[in-house]
């Protein structure tokens, strides 16, 4: 009878839960050569790295399907089905907002003033740096399981959850930086200024996510 | 011919017990022989240990239930009958456990003999025969004790997570463990073999004795486990932690696991010896007091019916589950089978017949509620319930029809 217990156990979700945070990164990872191909006026540039993005932003998607299939009602798990689903749609947001940087930047070939690169480029390091963050923090995932999610490691975890909500708050003020330096600009072509503004709201709302993301799993964590 | 049945019913009997013994042994080492702290071959001799003391010192309360309070004796026509009766449930158990294993189906030891018991009692006086508060309790019992397995299981886990692997030296915490769990144990298996056991070996102490003679035990063999514990230890660095902590555990999933065993002969050797004892008392003495005790060989060659199961191709099963089943680390399977054996235990001390696989299966649910597996599908109780549902009527139909075939061949 005992041959049958191991039909007990189902899939944990958490593998796929940690690849796909991994495909994620993957695409946030291709912003900055995006953000340098938008700053030397390189269209064709851009117009390749966006199909390379929305393909591995596909790629994501399936990852993210792979998970909700390791989750069926009939599945007793160690946390709250709730929070591992929001962890994952925070984590598509991510993607989805790298493809909306990846997009915007191919809708015109933009001419950036030379003032505002530095700033820019600041941003998108430090969102990039966030979501780095994020990945180390979900690649945790499997070891918290297996230690349920209790003790050292739940508590190292929460510690870079900390950290990388703190990075977000640096990203929002360099992202305000910019704002108000491009908006202060004596003369800046104001077609060129909507498409900045569209790529620094995809920025901070890849950093954004990745915040919201490190809170679900601090709920996982506390919860219960 | 009086003869030849006796013969033919001790047959039968070691025969079922030979079944247990091949098929549900693994219950209780599969895990520990899984996660790689103990090697096959002391498994085996482990399990048999334990298996045996467990059937031989306590298994005569759940063997007296199956025996004499299900059905009354009185309700037969004539003993010889009662004996014939008891003989065809347990062939037909012995059957439909092999029919059902071969066919890859769980199966419960402890539902295919009851559901035999009551099958051929039906069929020689009706259903007015059967105790049927009795049953009821016992059915109680099966829907009760994999929930108490779960809460057990369920604490232990919880206080697993909560001592060790939430405290501020994990490791630390995880080595003061083993002898306190250990000793637990061992104080509740002294409890079960001295507190009201075997008379004839003077074994029946009363509670106060009881109590303290255990305390004694679990003291000392907790001392000598600490003792060896803190010659073992070494100093460990931060990234092994969990897995050093898991190696602790494997020490004490060894104490539980031959815990379990014992609880697992305790109660299922019933399954074989009980209608055996029914059996041979009606058909050698002509007379049946409900209240005459097992005899002690009886309980020996169940308990060595079953080692015998284990020993030709029980171990085969030990193996394979050990392989397949990676997600019961040994905090986990100590955690599942203390729940387990407790309550399997306490229940046989009671005169509760419950399967133990039922047990198992709410103690790993009871693991999962403290957050020790990743996913736990809960469809595998729907499968239970069916074999359950299955298993009672098809036993009891296989005992009344081969209760007839007696009959004939007996001239009765």
């Amino acid at each position: 009878m005992m041959r049958r217990l191991d039909s007990l156990f189902g899939r944990s979700p958490f593998e796929p839960l940690v690849e796909h945070a991994r495909k994620v990164h993957q695409c946030v990872e291709m912003v900055r050569p995006i953000a340098d191909a938008v700053l030397a006026s390189d269209g064709e540039k851009c117009r390749q790295l966006q199909h390379e993005m929305s393909k591995t932003e596909y790629e994501a998607d399936l990852l993210k399907d792979k998970v909700r299939e390791a989750l069926p009602h009939r599945y007793f798990l160690p946390v709250d089905r709730e929070d591992i689903a929001n962890f994952l749609r925070q984590m598509d947001r991510i993607a989805d907002d790298a493809e909306d940087f990846a997009v915007a930047s191919t809708l015109r070939t933009l001419r950036v003033p030379q003032e505002l690169h530095a700033d820019f480029l600041a941003l998108v390091d430090k969102v990039v740096q966030v979501s780095e963050a994020l990945l180390n923090v979900a690649e945790h995932l499997g070891q918290l399981q297996k230690e349920a999610f209790a003790g050292p490691e739940a508590q190292e975890v929460t510690q870079k959850i900390r950290q990388v909500c703190f990075m977000e708050w640096e990203s929002d003020k360099l992202s305000r930086k910019l704002a108000r330096h491009y908006y202060g600009l004596d003369s800046i072509d104001p077609i060129t200024l909507i498409i900045l503004e569209k790529l620094s709201r995809a920025l901070s709302g890849i950093a954004d996510h990745a915040e919201n993301v490190g809170k679900n799993l601090r709920l996982m964590i506390i919860r219960k | 011919m009086t003869v030849f049945l006796l013969i033919f019913a001790v047959a039968a009997g070691f025969y079922m017990a030979w079944n247990i013994g091949a098929n549900d042994c693994a219950n209780a080492m599969g895990t520990v022989v899984g996660s790689g702290s103990v090697s096959l071959r002391k498994a085996i001799i482990l399990a048999a240990i334990f298996e045996f003391a467990g059937a031989f010192l306590v298994g005569s309360s759940v063997a007296d239930t199956i025996k004499g309070n299900i059905v009354p004796v009185e309700s037969f026509a004539s003993i010889q009958l009662f004996s014939l009766g008891m003989l065809a449930a347990l062939l037909a158990a012995s059957l439909w456990l092999n029919v059902a294993t071969a066919m890859g189906q769980p199966v419960s030891t402890t539902h295919a003999i009851i559901g035999a018991v009551v099958g051929f009692a039906v069929l020689a006086n009706g259903p007015g025969c059967v105790r049927w508060s009795q049953m009821g309790g016992i059915a109680a019992s099966w829907v009760i004790s994999p929930v108490v397995g779960a809460l057990l299981a369920y604490l232990a886990y919880a206080c697993v997570r909560r001592f060790v692997l939430n405290s501020r030296h994990p490791v630390f915490m995880a080595r003061r463990a083993v002898p306190v769990a250990a000793g637990l144990v061992i104080f509740i298996m002294t409890m079960s073999v001295v507190f009201r056991g075997l008379p004839k070996l003077r074994l029946d102490m009363s509670l106060p004795q009881a109590l303290l003679t255990s305390a004694a035990v679990a003291f000392v063999a907790g001392g000598a486990i600490w003792l060896n514990v803190r010659a073992n230890r070494r100093h460990v660095l931060l990234k092994h932690r969990y897995a050093v902590i898991e190696s602790w555990f494997g020490r004490l999933q060894l104490v539980t696991a031959c815990y379990m065993a014992f609880a697992h002969g305790a109660n299922d050797v019933a399954n074989a010896i009980g209608p055996l004892a029914g059996a041979i008392e009606g058909l050698h003495k002509g007379t049946l007091t409900a209240k005459a005790p097992i005899p002690p060989w009886l309980l020996a060659l169940g308990g060595l019916g079953i080692v015998m199961g284990l020993a030709t191709y029980g171990y085969k099963v030990i193996e394979s589950i050990g392989k397949r089943i990676t997600e019961i680390t040994p905090t986990r399977g100590f955690s599942a089978e203390l729940g387990t054996a407790t309550t399997v235990l306490v229940c046989s001390k009671l005169g509760l017949p419950i399967s133990t696989t039922f047990v198992i299966v709410g103690a790993v649910m009871g693991v999962g509620m403290a957050r020790g597996f990743a996913a736990l599908d809960l469809r595998v109780i729907r499968k239970i319930f069916a074999s359950w549902l299955v298993t009672i009527p098809i036993s009891a139909v296989l005992s009344a029809i081969l209760f007839q075939l007696l009959r004939v061949i007996a001239g009765r």
